[in-house]
């Protein structure tokens, strides 16, 4: 498959991942993901797209109401204290340096003579400021507490209530896995492809499916018979191998892990990139955590849609 | 062109603090109530939003965007930060408050900030479907899979829907540099 797209722009892969980046987040297997692809090209990509969210944003917040009085007290403390915290840091920074430096003029200063000022001078004027600062915040500080406090309530009277415990409402229980694959599997337009074992000793006697529903991008892997792994040093990892991309770098599923003596395993499928037209899953065992590509040394199951 | 409150707080200024929280606090305020789970989630987002802005107060750089958009981008990471670290709840502004949104009008850049009307002009160029998955997922903090189960509209659309509506307003955010460049 050739790359058409002109030099220095990102691919629809990146673009994805960065999209979901900016507006909701990436877990650890989407951040491996963007983590290979070239860093320069997502940076200069993710601070466009930022600027764009961002005014989105500001274009949906006319009218914003005003900050809650007692919140923008605690803002303009916590203010205080940062700056001040700068201050002391950069005072301290200050004394030192300047210790140092008289340190390194004081041979050759003549016995009664001050040591010269001005190699401090420059240093001393730029963090002066964050003095001003700090004291400028505490007056905000004090402003805020005079303009901003509510005025005290009168004295009432108080009376004991009597506790009354009201239940907390009946939630539903979140489905399980088993119940969201029936649901899965229940529907007309997913995927239901066997696993298949291969001749990896740690394969044997692996039987499992996988279904996957290409509207949600949600799947299940189910097994009976995979051996229980030691997190510490090995986790499954499914992949999902999609038609319209390179395939020597198939979507990372997530990893999971196999207790002892589990029999049969449903296990959730966290595509990180979108799959498109999946062709084949496959799991295989790699170190803790996941890799970004794998060697394939451990093939443990694979299933093809066709 | 009169120095940005941002700057003057970089540069020790003694009054900036105080400005800055008068005249950004109701914009934080707003927008880390829409994208927090709880009030108390919003207000200690407040908090930690305005102390990455006293952080990077001296990044702010004016020929790269508004104060109001450098603001605006540092609460939205320190949000989105926060939420993918909390429970998979949905943000605490239901989906019903979808009519209260109010809208920057074209023209009134003064008020708001150029990039808000650069984005309001982009938003009315996309389809109704299209603009309301960019509301849900930005103004309300709704995930790509919220969005598509709450609007019974496949995954993949919504992730479509969602990166041409940010690229369509990314690109006149980039024309309207180019433009002001051209002018200089």
């Amino acid at each position: 498959m050739s790359d058409t797209r002109p030099q220095g722009q990102p691919d629809e892969a990146m673009v994805d991942l960065l999209v979901k980046q900016v507006t909701e987040g990436l877990s650890p297997a989407e951040q491996r993901a963007l983590d290979v692809m070239d860093s320069e090209i997502a940076s200069a990509y993710l601070r466009d797209l930022e600027r764009a969210a961002a005014a989105v944003t500001l274009a949906g917040s006319s009218g914003a109401e005003a900050l809650p009085a007692d919140l923008a007290g605690r803002v303009a403390q916590q203010a205080a204290e940062h700056f001040a915290a700068v201050s002391n840091v950069a005072d301290l920074s200050e004394a030192r340096t300047a210790a140092t430096e008289r340190a390194r003029v004081q041979p050759s200063t003549a016995p009664g003579q001050s040591p010269e000022p001005f190699a401090t001078r420059g240093r001393a004027t730029r963090y002066g400021g964050y003095g001003w600062l700090a004291a400028a915040a505490c007056l905000v500080l004090a402003i805020f507490g005079w303009e901003r406090s509510p005025p005290p309530l009168p004295p009432v009277a108080v009376v004991e209530p009597a506790p009354v415990i009201v239940p907390p409402p009946a939630q539903p229980a979140p489905p399980t896995a088993a119940e969201e694959r029936a649901a899965l599997l229940a529907k007309t337009d997913s995927l239901k492809i066997p696993l298949g074992a291969t001749k990896d000793p740690a394969a044997a006697g692996v039987t499992g499916d996988v279904v996957w529903d290409p509207v949600t991008q949600r799947g299940f892997l189910h097994f009976a018979g995979l051996a229980a792994n030691d997190p510490a040093t090995h986790q499954y990892q499914i992949w999902i191998f999609d038609a319209g991309r390179d395939k020597r770098y198939p979507v990372d599923g997530g990893v999971f892990d196999v207790p002892a003596n589990a029999g049969e395993v449903i296990i959730p499928i966290r595509a990180a990139l979108m799959v498109r037209k999946p062709a084949a899953f496959a799991v295989t065992l790699e170190k803790p955590g996941g890799v970004v590509v794998s060697g394939r040394e451990h093939v443990i199951v694979l299933g093809a849609t066709t | 062109m009169s120095t940005s409150v941002l700057q003057r707080i970089a540069s020790g200024d003694s009054a900036a603090v105080r400005e800055c929280i008068d005249q950004f606090g109701p914009l934080v305020w707003s927008i880390a109530r829409r994208l927090s789970r709880t009030p108390a989630d919003a207000e200690d987002a407040t908090q930690e939003i305005f102390l990455d802005i006293w952080r990077s107060a001296g990044r702010f750089d004016a020929a790269q965007g508004s104060d109001k958009i450098f603001i605006a981008m540092i609460a939205r990471r320190r949000l989105i930060d926060r939420l993918r670290k909390t429970s998979a709840e949905p943000p605490m502004d239901p989906v019903e408050v979808l009519e209260t949104v109010a809208w920057a009008d074209p023209g009134t850049a003064c008020e708001t900030a150029l990039e808000a009307e650069q984005a309001t002009r982009a938003l009315a160029e996309l389809r109704p479907e299209q603009r309301q998955v960019l509301e849900l997922g930005l103004l309300h903090g709704l995930s790509q899979t919220e969005i598509a189960a709450r609007l019974s509209m496949p995954l993949g659309t919504v992730k479509s829907f969602m990166r041409r509506g940010l690229i369509k307003v990314r690109e006149f955010m980039n024309v309207d540099a180019e433009r002001v460049s051209a002018r200089i």
